[in-house]
């Protein structure tokens, strides 16, 4: 699972969780993980700016009255009989049940928005699909752990770039090299395998240059 | 008329920023002597470097720095036969991403080797005919209408862009950026990525060899009728789709398997085409 499909479900298991796939793909995905617990956070914090009890039945004979008064609602009540019972209109209304409904709806706003402001979703970085899907299993060595721990020291604004790459170059090296004890005389995957090493050399040296700046 | 003053208040608040952003910027140009045939080495992690062709013998560098705490080194080798130009970080401390920021407008003329190194600088190039060598980790690289070059660029996540390029050797490693190649010939045309997309537009003349390789990414050409080509296209698990109307070699190297790869000729096949994806998706159209 990558994480664009990860992200389409993430509406529907969000509250209840997901399977057994989207569990594993949340615990190995940083990113991921990270939206989910950002968005579990704003949907507490959105629960804990409105009270959770009803309002106090004058406020909805307020608010039945002053749809009555501009005539979108019909004087009385129908009863269970179907007959309408007729109460008088009271011509001055108190505003302080509308007044702390409109106040509760302005802190929420400003809570949402104060939240919205100061979220900054991490990157998603692309996942590749290979054949086995092996991108986020592929392991590093201990020459990938030195090369992307000096890249994160020196410029740590690049070492998911490099993180990413290289567990991109990992998984093709793997797919070729099986690639090829499976088919040991097929030039063209054979050539897929120099690509490969090719390709991590390239990556190598870039973040050689990059770590000793 | 409260609107229109909260309009104008807003918009002499905007206009004070600016000037204050500005004011902080700092704009040098250099100029330095090269040789015919000469190198240019341009290192610069942050900000921009763009390029243009320039009519004298020399290298002029407009740069504008961000802040006091970095500095531009620029310095040619007596005889002019090499120019460097280089950000140099002066502060000890972590520098922020906007104060590392320099943006170099550098014109150089044909005829000279340049090489560029970015971090997340992008690099432009237009109009320069000369040899480039071009690396960047995330900033995007694109050269313009270029001709009789060697064209080797290097990319970890960076796209890549090249766009009527002619008569040239192009050389493309990118690991996961994509690369897109627009009216690009040449002698010898060679891209390949890991997990980045290859997009391809053109007719493939000039008698070339042109390769495309890609681990997980998608390769997709699109031809005109015209295009005189050999064409073969594998797949080692990925498909290969074709909506062009090739003709059947007569003596193909391999067998070609539906949906796994494709052998064709068009026209009388003068270039050579080969396109070659692990597990990505390899799609040959007509313009």
């Amino acid at each position: 699972m990558n994480c664009q499909q990860f992200q389409e479900v993430l509406p529907y298991i969000i509250e209840s969780g997901g399977n057994a796939d989207q569990e594993d793909h949340l615990r190995s995905c940083e990113a991921c993980a990270a939206l989910v617990q950002d968005l579990r956070y704003i949907a507490e914090q959105a629960k804990l700016l409105l009270p959770m009890h009803d309002p106090n039945p004058r406020v909805w004979s307020n608010i039945e009255q002053s749809l009555q008064r501009e005539g979108l609602l019909q004087e009385g009540r129908m009863s269970r009989q179907g007959q309408t019972t007729k109460y008088p209109t009271i011509a001055k209304q108190t505003k302080s049940g509308t007044v702390l409904g409109w106040l509760l709806a302005m802190a929420a706003v400003a809570a949402l928005a104060a939240i919205l402001v100061n979220y900054h979703p991490r990157p998603v970085q692309p996942q590749v699909t290979t054949a086995d899907n092996a991108v986020g299993k592929t392991p590093f060595d201990a020459d990938d752990q030195k090369i992307l721990s000096q890249v994160s020291q020196q410029q740590p604004d690049l070492s998911s770039a490099y993180e990413n790459s290289l567990r991109q170059v990992n998984s093709y090296i793997a797919d070729a090299k099986k690639a090829v004890d499976e088919n040991p005389d097929d030039s063209a995957i054979q050539e897929h395998l120099q690509d490969a090493y090719q390709q991590k050399a390239v990556l190598y040296e870039m973040a050689t240059v990059r770590s000793l700046e | 008329m409260k609107k229109l003053c909260s309009i104008a208040i807003l918009t002499v608040i905007m206009a004070l920023s600016v000037i204050i952003a500005l004011a902080s910027d700092s704009h040098n140009q250099v100029k330095l002597n090269i040789a015919p045939g000469g190198m240019v080495n341009i290192v610069n992690n942050s900000g921009s470097v763009t390029l243009h062709p320039g009519s004298q013998q020399q290298v002029t560098v407009n740069a504008t720095t961000h802040s006091d705490k970095v500095e531009v080194d620029s310095n040619s080798i007596p005889d002019g036969k090499r120019v460097e130009i280089r950000t140099h970080v002066l502060a000890q401390q972590k520098l922020s991403n906007d104060e590392l920021k320099v943006d170099y407008d550098i014109t150089v003329p044909a005829g000279v080797s340049v090489t560029v190194s970015t971090a997340t600088a992008p690099i432009t190039i237009e109009n320069l005919n000369a040899n480039l060598s071009l690396s960047s980790d995330m900033g995007k690289i694109t050269v313009k209408n270029a001709a009789n070059a060697h064209i080797h660029v290097r990319s970890v996540a960076a796209p890549v862009a090249l766009t009527n390029v002619t008569a040239s050797y192009v050389e493309i490693t990118s690991s996961s950026g994509a690369v897109q190649l627009e009216d690009v010939f040449g002698p010898k045309v060679t891209a390949g990525t890991t997990g980045g997309d290859i997009t391809y537009r053109g007719d493939c003349s000039g008698g070339g060899v042109y390769s495309l390789t890609t681990h997980s990414g998608t390769i997709d050409v699109t031809l005109p009728q015209n295009a005189s080509v050999d064409l073969t296209a594998r797949s080692v698990t990925g498909s290969v789709e074709n909506d062009f109307p090739f003709q059947q070699k007569s003596h193909p190297t391999f067998v070609p398997s539906p949906g796994r790869s494709l052998v064709g000729t068009s026209n009388s096949g003068s270039s050579s085409v080969e396109l070659q994806s692990f597990s990505g998706r390899i799609r040959v159209k007509k313009q």
